[in-house]
């Protein structure tokens, strides 16, 4: 009898704690539905999701081992445009500029993710060590962000690229080398500024130990920032990831990547006397597809910061 | 002051020594053969190879290499361009005047219209002027740059019959530059031309550069904007603004005098990423409307494996970075009072 | 003593996500010239909206529904004072009668002052905008000086058109002509004249409220200061135009009680030499005992009880002053302290009635249908309670 009442209460408590958390997490959703912007963004998220998974369905690969290759429709040097066959035309040596853009949606998921992905987790290990140990390991590690910092990353990117060999792999890898350290520097300056607060000094008051305390107090408070600067991240990875492709540098002719695509538009921005215009298919459609995804990840970069930041909530 | 001054200069030797660390990493992920193929200016000398590779030491030790690497860097022997065919010092100052030139015509242009922009859409906030620039900032931050310089290329120049053309000058217009006639005072085109007193090369020139301009201002621009406007927001929900209020100053007064001096501050620090956002818009840039300055030349050295090219970028852009961040932190400490350089 | 201000039936509410918080419910209030008024309550019952809508210092999401806030303002002449609703006047107008007429200084000194700009610059702001045709007459008659002194040809010159521009500004300071000539930069130095004025001011107005070495004081920076010394500025610069009140909100709240005497003592002093009045807002009884003359208490956005601050002490009328000060600790008392039960209201679904009657000891039926108005029941004390509605309709059959 008596367990039972303790449970109740138990369950009780919980419940309480967890009505503040409830609110917050509806105002939070009030928030986004109130905002069109942020729904915009979403929106475009999900359809340019929408296409990278039904890529094989909407665009069926002519080698089913080789899907990234562009299909060519012959070898005429003159771009076509968009007609029945081929719905968004076709670009300097026929390849087909539908086929290149869905696949591209799928590159550029790829690229984006892989590239954000692996920065955060190498930001967030030497980020996290040199926050929480601090002296010599800090210096080291700053140090290394500095260095790092004060080269664009385009130029970066192209040198590194440049010594590893002209491929869409070596991007990524030189687009991780190159993006980690600003992850290694939120992460550091969260932990510095969290280690100061004073509820981490009540908690190790109480007695908990280091490790409770990165996890419990630490990580969560830095979390937030981290998810904002990811989601803008991604589409600046891809928007260097595609300047460096355009450059020849990154995937080689015929692969699906809208960089590789606009690249091949750069011979045809002027048509005909008659009709200045003709191939404005070549660069428009690519170049919208990679607007609209990088408009998307920004406007959720954007929207987070506005809706999780906790001083920017009320306003 | 003169201390500090001192402290950051070491502190500037002590990154460039890094990077001089990074960039030779790089260069030693080639083979000492492809590293030797950058000596060679004529084909005969390929039989050389090996004789070549002994001279420069580039089969001894890593820290023997970098010490030979270091010592010919002082010395101002950055190596051979395969694109630019001659030494990379040499090609640097070749191809330095054009980029400023685009340089010194964009970044004004962005660090003003992206205070001015931040400025009234924080004063109006949630109005519609507020909603207009921030979607044309959110969209002109993930515009490709360069599509978008194309899409330019191809309205201006090509759907409007050349109105406003690429490269840096008219075919005639460089004619009469290169001849004997004009002095080459800069080898800036724009300023040449004010001190050659010819305006009809000005105005050819000021015309090449609309485009380019534009491109690279656009995109630098809207981060500019988003973090005045930010930090206006929070300037304006201090106490002293009511303050100043309460005092009976004009609103006008108010976001003038007090706000906008506080909100500047974290646009100085950005000002220093701002150049660094330039370098990388400058290669597209230039590569798309053809103008031969600095980025051109590195764009195409990284195509054809020029590599002291390549390398003369990454050294030339971590100097320049530093040296900003150098300005920057001294501009920070005169704007505010609170700053005190350690 | 006549009313200087009289508050009558001032509303006001924010509109915020969770609803529209009704922050002022009808404030009736007055203050005669020459008066140190407390305003008392506990911290969010509406002390600051209060302020802020003397001066129509709300901004959105907040606004003024109604109400009338009277003063009597001295024209030109300086003779009869006429009154004005300053709620009902244009931005233009409040923008010369704040910091002018009424002044307000705030509870944290170091976020009233601007960091970047130094202390000489902010207290010269007062004067700047508000008397500027007494600065112009100063620095007209220090250019006669200089033309008396008979310097070389073109030096007169000058002299001789600062003259001019300084007649101009003093006759009309808002004219077009001098707006295009600050925009000129060599000309635009006249302006050094009237600035260097108005520093003497500033530094005789801080040596007059006995802040040391104002020549000093004058050149740092706001971060250079103490926090006394900041919120000494802080007054100066709400004095610098002899307004004829001044609205302090809890401007020693955040300062340690030496300190805190000291600019107690500054601020009474400033009636015997400026016959400044004083709307003293604070949450500390301390504090009113030692410099008001009448208080008023306020709870949850009304104005409960006033009186004469020795009546009030010796014996509160309204529950919840009885409340507030039997829960004020006293040396030698023994036992738990008593605090009143319950808890403030939200003001966004107030209690109906009396905003008290949840907490009231002696709550009636009356109290939650109907809000209590604030009844003169003796000489000059105010209660907004019905017990003491029933007494005096008992006092009047």
């Amino acid at each position: 009898m008596r367990e039972a009442r303790s449970k109740y209460r138990f369950w009780n408590e919980f419940g309480k704690s967890l009505k503040p958390r409830v609110e917050e997490l509806k105002f939070s959703i009030h928030r986004i539905t109130k905002s069109p912007l942020s729904l915009v963004g979403l929106a475009l998220i999900l359809v340019f999701a929408l296409v990278a998974i039904l890529a094989p369905q909407l665009a069926p690969p002519e080698r089913l081992h080789e899907p990234y290759h562009i299909p060519r429709d012959g070898y005429a040097a003159a771009p076509q445009p968009p007609s029945a066959d081929h719905v968004f035309g076709t670009t300097e040596g026929q390849y087909d500029v539908y086929y290149g853009v869905i696949w591209g949606t799928r590159t550029a998921f790829r690229i984006g993710f892989m590239v954000v992905g692996a920065t955060m987790l190498i930001g967030l290990l030497l980020g996290s060590l040199a926050g929480y140990y601090g002296g010599l390991v800090d210096e080291i590690i700053m140090r290394l962000v500095d260095i790092f910092m004060s080269i664009p990353t385009l130029i970066l990117a192209m040198a590194i690229v440049t010594a590893l060999g002209h491929s869409l792999d070596n991007v990524v890898k030189a687009l991780i080398i190159v993006g980690w350290p600003i992850y290694a520097r939120l992460i550091r300056g969260e932990i510095l500024q969290v280690r100061e607060q004073d509820y981490v000094s009540a908690a190790r008051a109480v007695g908990c130990s280091h490790v409770l305390i990165i996890l419990k107090h630490i990580l969560p408070n830095s979390v937030y920032p981290m998810l904002i600067l990811a989601s803008l991240d991604i589409g600046a990875v891809v928007l260097v990831a595609a300047a460096l492709s355009f450059l020849g540098l990154g995937a080689p002719v015929g692969y699906a990547d809208w960089g590789q695509m606009v690249s091949f538009a750069r011979n045809w921005i002027v048509g005909p006397p008659q009709n200045p215009l003709a191939y404005w298919h070549t660069i428009t459609i690519p170049g919208l597809f990679m607007l609209f995804f990088v408009l998307g990840w920004n406007l959720l970069g954007d929207a987070f910061r506005d809706i999780l930041d906790p001083r920017l909530r009320r306003r | 002051m003169k201390t500090y001054i001192i402290r950051r200069l070491l502190l500037l030797f002590v990154v460039l020594f890094g990077v001089s660390i990074l960039v030779f990493a790089i260069l030693s992920l080639f083979s000492p053969e492809q590293r030797a193929s950058v000596f060679i200016t004529d084909v005969k000398q390929l039989r050389d190879l090996q004789e070549i590779i002994r001279t420069h030491h580039l089969d001894a030790p890593i820290h023997i290499q970098y010490y030979y690497w270091v010592k010919a860097l002082l010395r101002g022997d950055l190596g051979w361009s395969i694109t630019a065919h001659r030494p990379v010092l040499e090609a640097f100052f070749y191809f330095l005047p054009n980029t400023i030139e685009l340089a010194l015509f964009s970044a004004p242009l962005i660090i003003i219209i992206g205070i001015w922009l931040g400025s009234v859409s924080a004063v109006h906030q949630n109005r519609l002027i507020d909603h207009t620039t921030r979607t044309l900032a959110i969209i002109g931050w993930s515009l490709p740059t360069f599509w978008f310089g194309l899409m330019l290329l191809m309205i201006f120049y090509g759907y409007f019959r050349g109105l406003l053309p690429p490269e840096a000058l008219s075919t005639k217009a460089n004619l009469y530059v290169q001849s004997v006639q004009f002095v080459r005072y800069t080898r800036i085109n724009t300023l040449d031309a004010l001190l050659n007193w010819e305006p009809w090369i000005l105005l050819d020139a000021l015309r090449h550069l609309i485009l380019p301009v534009v491109t690279l201002t656009v995109v630098q621009c809207a981060l500019v904007m988003r973090i005045m406007r930010s930090s206006m927001l929070e300037a304006l929900g201090r106490g002293y603004i009511t303050t100043a209020r309460a005092k009976g100053a004009s609103e006008a007064t108010v976001v003038k005098r007090h706000a906008r001096r506080n909100a500047l501050i974290p646009v100085v620090t950005v000002s220093g990423w701002l150049i660094a956002g330039l370098a990388g818009g400058v290669v597209i840039t230039e590569t798309i409307f053809s103008r031969k300055g600095l980025g051109w030349w590195w764009a195409r050295a990284a195509v054809q494996l020029d590599i002291p090219a390549v390398l003369c970028a990454v050294l030339f852009n971590a100097i320049l970075f530093v040296v900003t961040n150098l300005v920057v932190d001294l501009l920070y400490a005169y704007i505010d009072p609170r700053v005190t350089l350690k | 003593m006549s009313k200087l201000i009289e508050i009558k039936d001032l509303e006001t509410n924010f509109y915020t996500y969770e609803g529209i918080v009704q922050a002022l419910d009808g404030i009736n209030l007055s203050m005669g010239e020459g008066e140190i008024l407390g305003l008392v309550g506990e911290t969010g019952c509406g002390k600051s909206v209060t302020a802020l809508s003397i001066l129509q210092l709300i901004r959105p999401p907040g606004r003024i529904e109604k109400g009338e806030v009277i003063l009597r303002v001295q024209d030109k002449s300086n003779q009869s004072k006429h009154p004005i609703d300053l709620l009902d006047q244009t931005e233009l107008l409040m923008q010369k009668v704040r910091g002018n007429e009424i002044s307000m200084i705030f509870q944290e000194a170091s976020e009233a002052l601007n960091p970047v700009y130094s202390v000489n610059n902010q207290v010269s702001e007062s004067f700047l905008l508000h008397r500027q045709k007494e600065l112009c007459q100063d620095v007209l008659r220090k250019i006669e000086q200089d033309i008396g002194k008979g310097r070389s040809f073109l030096r007169r010159i000058i002299l001789k058109m600062e003259r001019r521009i300084y007649l101009r500004m003093r006759e009309d300071p808002s004219s077009s002509l001098l707006a295009i000539l600050s925009f000129l930069p060599i000309v635009r130095s006249y302006k050094r004249r009237m600035v260097d004025q108005a520093r003497i001011e500033s530094i005789k107005l801080m040596r007059m409220l006995g802040i040391a070495h104002p020549e000093e004081v004058v050149r740092r920076y706001p971060h250079e200061l103490s926090g006394g010394m900041q919120q000494r500025v802080v007054i100066a610069m709400a004095l610098a135009c002899s307004p004829t009140l001044l609205i302090a909100d809890e401007p020693t709240s955040n300062l340690d009680v030496t300190i805190q005497a000291q600019i107690l003592d500054l601020l009474r002093g400033l009636r015997e030499k400026l016959k400044t009045s004083i709307l003293f807002i604070t949450h500390d009884l301390g504090v009113v005992a030692e410099i008001c003359e009448r208080a008023a208490v306020m709870y949850a956005g009304h104005i409960v009880e006033i009186a004469p601050v020795d009546s009030l002490f010796r014996k509160p009328l309204h529950p919840y002053t009885q409340g507030l000060l039997e829960s004020v600790p006293r040396p030698g008392c023994k036992g738990r302290l008593r605090s009143i039960k319950g808890n403030v209201p939200n003001l966004i679904s107030p209690p109906p009635g009396c905003r008290f009657h949840p907490r009231c000891p002696f709550v009636m039926a009356k109290c939650s249908e109907r809000k209590p108005a604030l009844k003169e029941i003796e000489k000059s004390r105010f209660v907004a309670c019905y017990l003491h509605h029933q007494e005096t309709k008992k006092n009047d059959t």
